[in-house]
């Protein structure tokens, strides 16, 4: 009221909104009749995260401004050109827009008159935005608006986080703020329910919940478990779904079915966590963990509604991991243990963004000036050398130019802001073609486009198997596969991870076994204690906050560790690096918050993972993860999407007839992949958390234990996967021969009695004793298929002097394979080895790879000398 | 017990070679120097220069890699000692008009090669216009060539009568190969050389010498995207790669190594 900056933090349904813009109209009102506020142009700007918040926000906004003779206006994508033209002639006092249009406004002539009035700024859910570069974005935004109005009343609403400082920071920067908290705990009752791990079980407990509830809201963490859940509730005929992937109308329709009561219960995943109105809520019920504390919080504090009643909210687990997780982040939501919101500090493409939106803004901007404004913002600091990287690179994509320290906008730089206004990345979708069917089967994400497939690449989609044959036409062209060698990416996009203090805590649990502070029921304690009690009779060790187990099985070995998404991911790319790098092998690496399943080969065990973690050096991780996670498909993607903000790739670009692999090397040592990096370590993984296991590894806290494999194991794994190829490839072209040469066919003949021959594959030929069957002797002689016609020369009587060296030469072979065995038929089995070569090669002593490399080096040779000239 | 070192002297037995053609490969270009007849030759296909101004227009936003791109070339011919440089076409990269980038950068590309050596093109589908650039007797022509025994062309069309029934060496087609071990794909898009005999009888060309066989050269150009060697074949890219014989195609690295026969990688990696 008092015009000073405000963040209010208080759950959904207590009537935000109007608290904050009752006073902004009150002051509006004021000004309109004191002749201070005449002029044309928006006096407050109302900021949402959604569009659909935004037409929600009208609706209500309407009303109150109609009977105050103040005029409101939305403006976002979705608005219609005339509607524009007429807000560009006639502004509102109130403008209802997203972050994303706010760039826009820079960018008009007229609509940017209009800001110089601005004299309040309401931003909505800004938790969602602070953590992200949209929120960054718009924070470089806000200090631009100050160029053009002067200072105005900074106003936010957000929903509970840990550290409402840090938001307050956010919105205000360095003035003085004032914070309002209202805290939900109090309002909340949660309990934790387990139905059994059957699908079928859950979807009756959620159809019996609808019953015994007036209106219902379930939650559900994926697209698929929404479709899945909506399934199995159809024939209820009181259900609806919605999400992200369905079309506007068939959610609207949904919203409004379940406001006017038609339907009891919408099954809904993130969608509909902010706070758009579909009337009143009675049960929220969260099927799976909830993964976050706040994410609880939200959901839960959609039920209710009304500042006097109390938000009731389930949680049903569908397994061990995920019902001790439950019961921790219930636990944690009514203390009110609340995440931190993580600002994204100095992101070099925010600042590309917006450094080529003020030069594009001024036309030519001094960059004292640039560096000022950015300045003034809280997610930049200590940005002078980044600032500097960031010009350069904008000069050599040739979005701006500078003379004389100012910066001047170029030709592309308009092109290049229209479809650079967001910093969201927008996917493109790429078709998958059928090429015997001429059927579109399916698409697939533009990064997995970009990081997995090429010519000859094997994918999963609708669950079956693709080889790609060519991309063109912006299509992926592929025929069905049959089964291939190795692991099969599959992309499960971008989930929500479990942090770090929720994963250990249900180590706790599982190592403790006392449920006394958790809100468990007698079946779900039931449950935790019979799973563990299986865990005991087996005498498998339980991984814990104190233990992590690592289990073999067939296809490598799953590490058991408490330590969250991020964390996990950091350490189990580390291990796999190192690995890969030890042993020169492909290592496959899944991820989840509670295990890391490493898929290796054959001869690499638990012990050698477990030498490996003990390795670790906890100073050397960032490094470590830097230099190999160039290599992944998570980089290139990341380096893509990074470049697109740089203006180094358009946001349509066609590279499909170049290589993207080494059209990312080229951005090497830029900002480019600076900036790709920090958000990988930031957002992807938690190096921080992996460095704090290392060192409780290193003190002995937390203790390794290698063990057969347990339920705990073999629980599903449901998070990312990636591979790390190995750093030197000479390892992987020694296997890559030793298979061909172990499939090579070879005739075995004997010198002995000269009867016995043996067409057969090197693999075959027995390790220790080669024998001939027929007389017992061992002088065999191992020959190339196109040899075998020396065999006709060898059993001939009478002999001329070339069929007599023949004969000599076949002689020494078996020689040689008598003395030497089997090393000597796989020397043999080489190209253009013959005795002469295979004594010179057996005769250094070499073994395992070093021996298959002495049969490179010689058919590199011959290869030189022989081949291809007849 | 006899002893693996008994020497015995042993006269060589394949003597089916008159002349030996030597080739050696240099893994930093991918290239390849053929010596015959006490003549090196360094063989080096699709260079792309200016293929950045098409990139630009598909929405990628570099700067011309050329320096880089023609300092390789260089220190090519300096180790490769040759006293030809054959370039298999696809040498310049826009068509069907010639870059604003081309024509600022092809003169001094190719001063700074004559300076170092004699040179010869076999034009390619990306090289309409090059006359402008070339000398007469640098251009050969486009269905191939024959230098001593052995046959050059780019590759993209069907093969003059004279150089079928030996070997063609043969740019155009970019192959690269993908490795895979137990786990996963370790080795993607490396340049491979693809030595191939051709089945002259679905050559689908009159006089088609019997015996023909090529050795497809790998792209220079580092930016280029690569042709699986499995799928050379199937992709129809030109006459020759359709006609390849794909159980006895040997495949090797950019330095040599031989990996398998493209039947055999093929296998390896469905079995």
């Amino acid at each position: 009221m008092q015009g000073n900056h405000t963040l209010c933090i208080a759950p959904t349904g207590t009537g935000k909104t109007e608290s904050a813009m009752l006073p902004v109209f009150h002051k509006l009102l004021r000004e309109k009749r004191d002749g201070t506020g005449s002029g044309k142009g928006f006096r407050a700007l109302y900021i949402t995260p959604l569009r659909s918040l935004n037409r929600d926000i009208l609706s209500r906004l309407e009303w109150w401004c109609g009977k105050l003779g103040l005029t409101v206006g939305v403006r976002h994508g979705d608005t219609k050109q005339a509607e524009r033209t007429r807000q560009s002639k006639n502004p509102p006092d109130l403008l209802i827009t997203t972050p994303e249009t706010i760039q826009a406004l820079f960018m008009g002539k007229n609509l940017r008159e209009h800001l110089k009035n601005v004299r309040y700024v309401v931003i909505d859910e800004i938790h969602e935005l602070a953590g992200s570069k949209r929120g960054a974005q718009l924070s470089v935004a806000l200090e631009r608006i100050v160029e053009q109005s002067g200072e105005f009343q900074r106003i936010a609403l957000s929903a509970t986080v840990g550290n409402p400082d840090d938001v307050a920071r956010f919105l205000c920067s360095r003035r003085p703020y004032h914070l309002v908290n209202i805290p939900a705990a109090p309002r909340l009752s949660i309990d934790v329910k387990y139905a059994g791990g059957e699908f079928s079980k859950q979807a009756k407990f959620v159809s019996k919940l609808i019953d015994k509830n007036e209106s219902v809201l379930v939650f559900v963490n994926t697209r698929t478990t929404a479709e899945a859940l909506g399934q199995q509730l159809y024939d209820r005929g009181d259900v609806e779904v919605h999400h992200g992937s369905l079309s506007r109308e068939v959610r609207i329709e949904a919203e409004e079915k379940f406001k006017d009561r038609r339907i009891k219960a919408l099954i809904c995943t993130s969608s509909m966590e902010l706070g758009l109105d579909i009337g009143h809520i009675g049960h929220v019920l969260q099927f799976g963990s909830p993964r976050e504390v706040s994410r609880l919080l939200q959901r839960v504090g959609r039920a209710g509604h009304r500042l006097d009643t109390v938000s009731r909210g389930t949680i049903l687990a569908t397994g061990f991991d995920d019902l001790v997780e439950s019961l921790v982040i219930a636990k944690k939501a009514t203390s009110n243990e609340c995440e931190d919101v993580v600002m994204p500090v100095n992101a070099a493409d925010v600042l590309a963004n917006q450094v080529s939106a003020m030069a594009l803004e001024y036309g030519e901007i001094p960059q004292e000036r640039i560096a000022e404004i950015v300045g003034r913002s809280a997610v930049f600091s200590d940005y002078d050398a980044l600032l500097e990287k960031v010009f350069s690179q904008l000069e050599y994509h040739r979005l701006i130019r500078r003379e004389s320290g100012t910066v001047i906008r170029t030709g592309r730089c308009r092109k290049y802001m229209y479809s650079n206004l967001s910093m969201i990345h927008d996917e493109k979708k790429v078709k998958i073609l059928d090429i015997l069917t001429r059927r579109i089967v399916g698409t697939l994400d533009e990064s997995f486009v970009i990081s997995w497939i090429h010519t000859g690449a094997v994918f999963v989609t609708k669950g079956q198997l693709w080889q790609v044959i060519t991309v063109e036409d912006g299509m992926v062209k592929v025929e069905p596969a049959v089964r291939v060698k190795g692991e099969l990416p599959s992309w499960e996009g971008e989930q929500i991870p479990v942090p770090y203090a929720v994963a250990i805590e249900s180590g706790k649990i599982r190592r403790k076994r006392k449920l006394g502070k958790y809100p468990a029921d007698r079946l779900s304690e039931d449950f935790i204690s019979g799973f563990l009690k299986g865990m005991d009779d087996s005498r498998s060790p339980v991984a814990s906050d104190m233990l992590m187990t690592i289990e073999h099985y067939d296809e490598g070995v799953v590490i058991n560790l408490c330590g969250g998404h991020k964390a996990n991911e950091a350490l189990g790319r580390l291990v796999s690096i190192l690995l890969s790098a030890r042993f020169g092998t492909t290592v496959g690496v899944e991820i989840g918050a509670y295990r890391i399943l490493l898929r290796l080969p054959r001869e690499i065990g638990a012990v050698d993972v477990l030498e490996t973690l003990n390795s670790i050096d906890p100073e050397h991780i960032q490094g470590l993860l830097g230099i190999a996670l160039k290599r992944t498909a998570i980089f290139k993607w990341k380096m893509v999407q990074t470049a697109k903000k740089f203006g180094a790739i358009d946001a349509d670009a066609d590279y499909e007839k170049f290589s993207m692999h080494r059209l990312i090397d080229l951005f090497d040592g830029t900002v480019i992949q600076e900036e790709a990096f920090r958000e990988l370590f930031i957002n992807y993984m938690d190096v921080a958390s992996a460095g704090e296991i290392v060192r409780r590894i290193v003190s002995g806290e937390l203790d390794m234990q290698i063990a057969p494999l347990s339920s705990l194991g073999r629980e599903g794994l449901t998070s990312s996967r990636d591979m790390i190829p190995p750093p030197a490839t000479d390892k992987a072209v020694v296997n890559a021969v030793k298979r061909r040469i172990e499939d090579d066919n070879i005739i075995l003949f004997c010198m002995n009695c000269r009867k016995w021959k043996s067409k057969t594959v090197v693999s075959r030929v027995p390790d220790d004793d080669i024998v001939c069957p027929v007389c017992g002797a061992r002088l065999i002689a191992a020959l190339k298929p196109y040899e075998e016609h020396m065999i006709d020369t060898a059993r001939k009587k009478e002999k001329g002097a070339d069929e007599r060296a023949i004969e000599v030469r076949m002689l020494r072979n078996a020689n040689i394979v008598l003395s030497s065995g089997k090393k000597a038929v796989r020397a043999f089995a080489a190209r253009g080895v013959g005795p002469d070569t295979a004594s010179r090669i057996i005769g250094t002593f070499k073994d395992g790879d070093e021996f298959y490399l002495e049969i490179l080096k010689a058919e590199r040779n011959y290869i030189r000398t022989h081949r291809f000239w007849n | 017990m006899l002893s693996s070192c008994r020497r015995i002297y042993t006269p060589p037995v394949t003597v089916f070679y008159i002349n030996i053609m030597k080739p050696e490969f240099i893994p930093k270009g991918p290239a390849i120097v053929i010596e015959e007849d006490d003549r090196r030759i360094l063989v080096v296909a699709d260079t792309h220069f200016g293929a950045e101004s098409e990139l630009k227009r598909r929405g990628v936003h570099i700067m011309s890699n050329t320096p880089e791109r023609l300092l390789r070339l260089l220190e090519c011919i300096e180790v490769s000692g040759a006293d030809l440089l054959l370039l298999l076409g696809d040498v310049k990269h826009s068509v069907p008009v010639t870059s604003w980038q081309e024509m600022k950068e092809m003169p001094d590309i190719l001063t700074a090669i004559r300076s170092k050596i004699d040179l010869k093109v076999l034009p390619g589908n990306h090289d309409a216009g090059i006359e402008r650039f070339l000398r007469d007797d640098e251009i050969l022509p486009r269905n191939g060539v024959m230098i001593n025994k052995t046959g050059y062309m780019h590759g993209h069309t069907f093969p003059s009568t004279d150089i079928t029934g030996g070997l063609i060496i043969a740019g155009h087609h970019h192959p690269v190969v993908n490795l895979y071990d137990d786990v996963g794909c370790f080795m993607r898009g490396a340049p491979a050389f693809v030595l191939a005999e051709i089945d002259d009888g679905s050559m689908n060309m009159k006089d088609c010498r019997p015996g023909t066989r090529v050795l497809f050269v790998p792209a220079f150009f580092e930016l280029a995207g690569g042709m699986d060697v499995c799928e050379l074949k199937k992709s129809g890219l030109s006459p020759l790669s359709r006609c390849i014989i794909e159980d006895t195609a040997d495949v090797f690295l950019a330095d040599g190594t031989y990996i398998n026969t493209i039947g055999g990688i093929s296998a390896d990696k469905s079995d």
